[in-house]
């Protein structure tokens, strides 16, 4: 086929016009083809007719167009105007609200516990006159127990309390100075129902010091209600609390050991263990150990006006300051005898003998 | 004509070499099926077998009543626009 004379270009527009109508019509008859095989193999094969519903179906489905209702046939807002009477209060109630009413009226469900506890906090607070306390909320299961006189700030969604804390910024500088001197206590709480120490009995303080760990916070004024092997607080401050609270000679940690207290030793006392210390270091002391004693003798350096309660022994008379106990003797042998008092905190129970001193000679 | 028709088969064959031919087919087939003219085309075959009887149905008893549906049914523009391809086609392809 000679191609040189064959030129497109050479056609006026009608027929290219003409020509591309023929090109498409045969596009089309080619699907309607297509189609035709497609529906004579699927009459062939029996699967023609399998995508339709049966006439019965069809009514029962039938779209809906009446007013009021919806293409279903539902009623949208059939129950809006019903009243249903509550059986726990007998009131009526509108339907709408009743399963929420009947949450709070037989005061289950997850709200009305914590509504309730609000409840009480607050009443708790209206009695008492306090300095509030801007923690955040970081701590949800730190649930601390109010000295007393403390308003707590806890987050309320609806109760707009004027008085709150929250509404002033000042008060937070107030209390950073107060925690100034407490720094075993850096955590938030979020929890509004902390106990009122100075109401509780010494018997219920006693049982309550021996199931939680109660250390007060200085910040908030409350105990803290965490097991007692809680990690934010250490068992110095557990035996400070329970000397300060029950007396010093009262009750006795659970977990005791029956060693020497680490906070207030006399000066004449710290000779006593300076003589200790001289003993063979058992070699009970791991490396971590001391390297956590040695961390920790800062801690009880900031906390010599607390009180420690001495576990099985007198405070007066015993005890070995690791904060006070710097008076006594140099520098050295404060941190030797503030190891003692940690070490035996943190290790065996067995064991009052002090820290390998072979570690500290040099501080000597 | 048989100029004409000679140059028509050219195209042809050039639309064919070219793949243009099958590209053509799909874009119509899927525009088809898009603007919902092969759901109406089935419903009338389904109407045509009723009336004939299941059995009995032959290709040609379908290929007779549906394809001028068919052509009629096609929506303009879904025309245009493939009338428009293959112009562009032959406006390129204008020297052969």
């Amino acid at each position: 086929m000679k191609m040189e004379d064959m030129s497109l270009s050479g056609l006026d527009n009608t027929k290219l016009e003409a020509l591309a109508q023929d090109i498409y019509s045969d596009l089309v008859e080619d699907a309607c083809l297509g189609l035709c095989f497609e529906v004579h193999r699927a009459v062939k094969q029996g699967y023609f007719f399998l995508d339709d519903t049966d006439q019965e179906s069809m009514k029962d489905f039938e779209i809906v167009d009446q007013p009021g209702v919806d293409i279903f046939g539902q009623v949208y807002n059939q129950w809006k105007n019903k009243e249903c009477v509550c059986p726990n209060c007998n009131r009526s109630i509108a339907a709408s609200r009743f399963a929420p009413h009947l949450e709070k009226c037989l005061g289950m469900g997850r709200n009305s516990s914590r509504i309730a506890n609000r409840r009480i906090a607050s009443s708790n607070n209206m009695n008492n006159k306090s300095e509030s306390d801007q923690e955040d909320n970081d701590d949800v299961n730190d649930n601390d127990w109010s000295y007393g006189s403390e308003k707590k700030a806890k987050k309320r969604k609806s109760d707009k309390n004027p008085n709150s804390p929250r509404r002033s910024k000042s008060v937070k500088h107030k209390n950073g100075e107060l925690s100034n001197s407490v720094n075993a206590d850096p955590y938030k709480y979020n929890y509004n129902t902390g106990i009122n120490y100075e109401t509780l009995g010494p018997d219920e303080l006693r049982s309550l010091l021996t199931t939680q760990c109660g250390v007060i916070s200085e910040h908030t004024k409350k105990m803290c209600t965490r097991s007692q092997r809680c990690p934010q607080h250490t068992d110095e401050q557990r035996r400070a609390v329970r000397v300060f609270l029950l007396g010093p000679s009262a009750s006795s940690l659970p977990d005791a050991d029956t060693m020497v207290e680490s906070d207030c030793y006399d000066a004449s006392d710290g000779q006593v263990l300076m003589s200790r210390l001289q003993w063979d270091g058992s070699s009970d002391i791991s490396p971590s150990d001391s390297a956590s004693s040695k961390a920790s003798t800062n801690n009880s350096d900031s906390k010599k006006p607390k009180k420690k309660k001495s576990l099985g022994l007198n405070s007066t008379g015993g005890g070995g300051g690791g904060g006070g106990g710097g008076s006594g003797s140099g520098g050295g042998s404060s941190s030797q005898s503030s190891l003692v008092g940690l070490s035996n905190r943190k290790k065996k129970p067995k064991l009052p003998v002090p820290p390998a001193p072979s570690i500290y000679d040099n501080l000597n | 004509m048989s100029k004409d028709s000679q140059m028509r088969a050219a195209i042809n064959q050039k639309l064919i070499e070219m793949g243009e031919r099958d590209r053509l087919k799909e874009l119509l087939r899927a525009k088809l099926v898009e603007c919902g003219w092969k759901d109406q085309l089935k419903a009338h075959c389904k109407d045509v077998i009723r009336e004939k009887g299941l059995e009995h149905i032959t290709v040609e008893d379908l290929v007779a009543e549906i394809t001028p549906k068919g052509r009629a049914l096609v929506p303009d523009s879904v025309k245009k626009e493939l009338l428009q391809r293959i112009k562009t086609f032959l406006a390129q392809h204008s020297t052969l």
